[in-house]
């Protein structure tokens, strides 16, 4: 069963590199940069309020996530590049490392495949590494 | 003879003790303990080492940690009445919606303890709820319900109430941590999508999950919001949210277009 789940995985990632490889390049400019930084900055500025926003909205629905939840900023790449605040769920601890959430994305015809990313850094080795246990609940993010 | 007789009974007896002795401590120890979430204290009450209930918010005179150490009283007292699963029950009383077992009100949840939780009154209670029902182990009344589906409640069924789990979000165990693809469903502003999506999270909740509801508006030229959301059911109407279980990649088709 986890040797089939790896099997999808890897077809899954392969069919997302295609399909980046084949999306359109776009590049970021000062402006965009600007933008970035920007919500980023806002992003962190009010996670809380836009956290609580998130799950006020759901919770609407019974839709909430409940319990460790946090907003971080959302860089998604791909076909087009959008930037935002997305909320993480996941263990308490890992939550509070989260620092970022990086999206990738890419299209093949009408298929459309996706991979989220949640990240922090190490401050041992420097580097971003993936967090274990933590993963995405919302997305609101805005057109670089 | 006899000696032979009575020896084992005595041993066979003192086992009996033994057992029962433990099974008395194992079953449903209630306790409480005062704490502290982001510099405000919290009062927690435990079930063996769940934490089942955690108070954040003060009521009239009570400190929340004051308050844990009357539910888990109240609890302990409610549990010399064999209650069954179906005895918790959410009402709504003065001040917010309370959880009571049988006749006897454990817990008051208020506006502002959900407020300072970040999500609804009724979400809070339901997951309340659900957390005490799991963690007390407390038997179904016959007859018995569908085994997915939620106790009813008798009193205040507003709004559906989130997944049953095992422990308050911050107990979750993710030690046995899985993954898994299942089904997602997309419903966006261009039409409707199918595909599958990988989630993860821990076994027991991860085995819940059905497929993932994933809500999409796209604002063409401005941005986009979405939410995915892990159900433990097929159902358009009621999103059953399985807690703790988060969306790592997808993968979908359009099925139609608007």
């Amino acid at each position: 069963m986890r040797a089939r789940n790896r099997m999808i995985t890897l077809v899954f990632l392969g069919l997302l590199c295609l399909a980046l490889v084949s999306t359109a390049a776009w590049a970021l400019d000062l402006g965009n940069l600007l933008k970035v930084g920007g919500i980023a900055l806002l992003v962190n500025q009010f996670g809380d309020q836009i956290d609580r926003f998130i799950t006020g909205a759901l919770g609407q629905r019974g839709a909430a996530a409940i319990g460790a939840t946090k907003v971080v900023p959302i860089l998604s790449l791909g076909q087009r590049g959008y930037v935002g605040a997305a909320q993480v769920v996941g263990t308490p601890d890992n939550v509070k490392r989260v620092k970022a959430v990086v999206q990738i994305e890419g299209r093949i015809g009408s298929f459309r495949p996706r991979v989220l990313v949640p990240t922090y850094v190490d401050r041992a080795q420097g580097a971003p590494e993936r967090a274990k246990g933590v993963g995405v609940s919302a997305v609101i993010e805005f057109r670089i | 003879m006899t000696r032979r007789v009575k020896t084992p009974a005595i041993i066979a007896v003192a086992l009996l003790a033994a057992l029962v002795a433990a099974a008395a401590f194992s079953a449903a120890s209630i306790t409480w303990r005062a704490g502290e979430r982001g510099g405000q204290p919290v009062g927690e009450v435990l079930v063996g080492s769940t934490v089942v209930i955690d108070l954040l918010t003060a009521q009239g005179p009570y400190s929340p940690e004051e308050r844990a150490a009357i539910v888990a009283d109240r609890l302990q007292a409610a549990m010399a009445t064999a209650p069954t699963a179906e005895s918790v029950e959410v009402r709504a009383i003065a001040g917010g919606e309370g959880i009571y077992i049988g006749s006897q009100l454990m817990v008051t949840v208020s506006d502002p303890e959900a407020e300072a939780h970040g999500t609804t009154r009724s979400a809070l209670t339901g997951f309340w709820r659900d957390n005490l029902v799991a963690a007390l182990s407390l038997p179904q009344a016959p007859p018995a319900e569908a085994p997915s589906s939620q106790p009813a409640e008798t009193a205040a069924p507003a709004e559906p109430t989130p997944a049953a789990q095992p422990a308050s979000t911050g107990e979750v165990d993710w030690t046995g941590a899985a993954q898994k693809w299942v089904p997602i469903f997309s419903l966006e502003s261009e039409g409707a999508y199918i595909g599958a999506a990988q989630i993860a999270g821990p076994s027991a909740q991860v085995e819940k999950v059905k497929g993932v509801a994933e809500l999409r508006l796209n604002f063409e030229n401005l941005g986009r919001i979405y939410a995915y959301i892990p159900t433990a059911s097929i159902s358009v109407t009621k999103l059953d949210r399985v807690q703790g279980v988060s969306v790592w990649a997808t993968g979908d088709l359009r099925l139609v277009g608007f």
